[in-house]
């Protein structure tokens, strides 16, 4: 064997063996780890409707818990093969990093800081800070209320920047702050405020329990991304779940997400549109 | 282990000061309200009329017997719901005047009680009538008798005031309780509103003291 055949099959042994440790690699790589185990294990929590709770029945249910099962519908094609494990917010991170579990789903808001020790899904909601009136009341938008300014009172749950969150959308409002949201609500339905502000979301939520009760003041702002977040540096596995969520947000699955949505925030969302894909335009 | 750290306690010394400051403003009106009620209804317990006495048995029995708390909610939340709305400030006081005012109705009633027959026979005699007595004899001899206890009362009607956090009104639990959810300073928020209430409950049960030594003895 002279020396260019023998460097020649070192090579072809050389690429053997490394695309034979790749497989190994990919074997070892979480996608498979959760096809050979069966399930799902997916970290969030109890006690925060309509995000995730238990009902009277005991199971999970939630929006962050339908967006875990679109996922494991994805993997399996069957969205009970799924474990979730019960966490507090602060164990978000921490249980991704240590693999108690595979992927956290928990009203998880992006943040680039957050990025540098897990890896991020693509968004499936958008939160923000809403105003919420009493149905009938003195005032019916925005507009109306930034109109009136000091005569406006608003109530929020006691945090940290409520009266600044107020005034970037109230600028003359006054601010009530109650030690409950239970409190913030009840301040409106007393005529103590005339509006609520609080996520969004909640309000949604709220307004879906009571129906005719109460509007939306048709303005949100504060704008935070909530997304998923898996371990770092398994591509593979995050390029999966963000299919799985992409085709739920704009694809075959979009009717289970749709239905979801509207289960939850009692409001359709757009409906993607047929034709070019809009995310490339 | 907790590191205190009492900086953001002075950066916002003045909104604790405030907040004491309106949750005594808040005590001082509710005291005058509460004693003008305690006063009518202690003299309502001596008519000889049953309707009176029964009235204000009803009051006392019922509010004694009610959370403060309850009565700040109820007056606050749900009266509104009925038609009858007052302000935030205005609410919290009639709640603590109708409160106070039956405590003060007991304090008031058992210094009447204290009040010597023969005292009053005495003014009777002299030519006096119902309203002089009442107003020259039985009144002052009452006041001294329910001194000690007003004192009580009216210490306890001070911090009562911290339950004006629950409806937004900005006093002093409530100052702590913002300062506590903004910067996690719980220990030197609560610590701050402790010392804050108990000397200023301090300094108003000496005074009340000096008040009695010098009221006049009988």
């Amino acid at each position: 064997m002279d020396k260019r055949k023998f460097a020649l099959l070192a090579g072809i042994a050389a690429m053997v063996m490394a695309s034979g440790f790749g497989n190994t690699a990919l074997a070892e790589g979480r996608l498979e780890q959760i096809l050979q185990r069966g399930k799902l294990i997916v970290g969030t929590g109890t006690g925060n409707p309509p995000w995730h709770f238990r009902d009277e029945a005991g199971d999970m249910k939630g929006f962050d818990v339908d967006v875990a099962k679109i996922v494991a519908k994805g993997l399996f094609g069957d969205d009970t093969k799924i474990e979730f494990v019960n966490q507090a917010s602060d164990a978000r991170i921490p249980n991704i990093v240590t693999d108690k579990v595979d992927m956290t789903c928990q009203f998880m808001t992006v943040t680039a800081e957050r990025a540098q020790q897990v890896n991020f899904t693509i968004p499936y909601y958008r939160e923000g800070v809403g105003l919420m009136l009493g149905a009938g009341g003195k005032y019916k938008t925005h507009e109306e209320m930034k109109t009136a300014g000091s005569a406006v009172t608003v109530s929020v749950l006691q945090n940290v920047y409520a009266e600044d969150m107020v005034h970037y959308a109230l600028p003359g409002a006054k601010v009530d702050q109650y030690e409950s949201i239970d409190l913030a609500y009840q301040a409106l339905n007393s005529g103590r405020a005339d509006a609520v502000a609080t996520d969004m979301s909640s309000l949604q939520w709220f307004m879906k329990q009571n129906p005719g009760k109460y509007v939306d003041a048709g303005y949100g702002w504060g704008p935070q991304t909530y997304s998923c977040a898996i371990k770092r540096g398994d591509q593979d596995f995050l390029n999966f779940v963000n299919t799985a969520l992409h085709e739920a947000l704009t694809g075959v699955e979009f009717a289970t997400y749709a239905a979801s949505f509207e289960n939850w925030f009692g409001v359709k969302p757009p409906e993607p549109k047929i034709g070019f894909p809009s995310e490339l335009r | 282990m907790y590191s205190f750290n009492f900086g953001v306690i002075e950066a916002n010394a003045d909104k604790f000061l405030y907040g004491l400051a309106l949750g005594l403003g808040l005590a001082l009106a509710a005291i005058v309200v509460g004693t003008l009620i305690g006063l009518a209804c202690a003299f309502a317990t001596r008519a000889r009329a049953r309707l009176p006495r029964m009235l204000v048995s009803g009051y006392v029995s019922a509010i004694r017997n009610t959370p403060l708390l309850v009565i700040v909610l109820f007056a606050y939340f749900a009266l509104p719901q009925i038609g009858i709305k007052l302000g935030k400030y205005e609410t919290f006081i009639v709640s603590l005047a109708i409160y106070s005012g039956a405590y003060l109705t007991e304090v008031f009633r058992a210094g009447l009680l204290g009040v010597p027959k023969g005292v009053v026979d005495a003014g009777r005699a002299i030519g006096l009538t119902g309203l002089q007595v009442a107003l020259h004899v039985i009144s002052p001899i009452m006041l001294r008798n329910s001194l000690p206890a007003l004192g009580s009362t009216f210490i306890s009607l001070f911090k009562d005031t911290s339950l004006a956090a629950v409806i937004a009104i900005p006093e002093l639990t409530y100052q702590a309780r913002k300062l506590n959810t903004e910067t996690f300073r719980v220990a030197e928020a609560w610590a701050t509103a402790s010392v804050l209430y108990l000397s200023t409950c301090l300094i108003i049960a000496a005074g009340l003291r000096q008040l009695e030594r010098r009221f006049p003895k009988f």
